[in-house]
């Protein structure tokens, strides 16, 4: 299993070589800044699945569980790059699914923290929703 | 809610103000604004370029529309946040991402574009029209 991608200007390029543990539309306000309006979709891979290549800028935040998250922005042309926990998860990596190329088998698994989605959002009734995070799927790794 | 409109990034270095009405608000699939967008689609609301008010570093990256327009995205420098864009074709029009608004704005969007490029899990809000690429017809 192999995914390729890039950024919307082809300066940060990726490589993934395992299938994701789970994939999400999260309608987070936080998510909904960075997403443009609308939820963002994020792939969780392994990270040592994970080759990127190019120039990558970063951000974060600490969650409201007290987690510190990273985002990483290409900084040539904004595109969402990834998220991940360095600290309490450091085995995975949330790759943004628009930089996936297509066509491929990823889609949406659930939608999480509809709590926060703006009135006008839609949700795909074949799967499942959660008003805020889902429940955990496995223990943490620490 | 009316006019003006309050706003910014995620991470708070870039803030916005907008002092007249939007012409209208959209959903966009184009593959394009999938990639920019986190993999769903793009939320943009249609002001006048001359009432918008950033503070705030933004970085722009151009590029072409399948018009052959040039085109221009601007993003917060510091967290990557996409704020607005616009096309060479119409200077005095932005489009303003609805994620960068602070709720509530109440704007929403009223047609859904592109939808010949969106992923077969996409869902679409039934109530509003769709085009599969754009809506014919002049941009205001």
């Amino acid at each position: 299993m192999t995914y390729t991608g890039q950024c919307a200007c082809g300066a940060v390029h990726f490589t993934i070589t395992a299938a994701p543990i789970a994939v999400r539309q999260c309608w987070c306000r936080r998510c909904q800044k960075m997403a443009g309006g609308g939820p963002a979709h994020n792939a969780m891979f392994p990270t040592e699945a994970l080759t990127i290549t190019g120039p990558v800028a970063h951000t974060g935040y600490t969650a409201d569980s007290g987690t510190a998250i990273h985002w990483d922005f290409c900084p040539t042309c904004g595109t969402p790059l990834l998220a991940y926990a360095p600290v309490a998860r450091p085995h995975l990596r949330a790759v943004r699914l628009g930089v996936l190329d297509q066509p491929n088998d990823l889609a949406p698994q659930m939608v999480i923290w509809t709590g926060e989605a703006p009135a006008w959002a839609v949700f795909d009734p074949a799967i499942p929703q959660y008003p805020a995070a889902p429940p955990a799927p496995a223990p943490k790794a620490n | 809610m009316p006019a003006p409109y309050t706003g910014g990034c995620a991470g708070g270095a870039v803030t916005l103000h907008i002092a007249a009405e939007a012409f209208g608000a959209s959903q966009c699939w184009c593959r394009n604004c999938q990639r920019i967008c986190g993999g769903g689609p793009a939320h943009v609301a249609i002001f006048k370029a001359g009432d918008l008010a950033i503070s705030g570093a933004l970085r722009t990256a151009t590029g072409t529309a399948d018009s052959g327009n040039a085109t221009h995205l601007n993003f917060c420098a510091a967290c990557g946040t996409q704020i607005h864009g616009g096309s060479a074709a119409v200077p005095e029009l932005l489009a303003v991402r609805l994620g960068a608004l602070d709720e509530p704005h109440g704007l929403s969007p009223k047609m859904i574009l592109w939808t010949s490029e969106a992923p077969p899990w996409a869902v679409f809000d039934p109530a509003l029209p769709q085009f599969a690429t754009q809506p014919s017809g002049p941009a205001e």
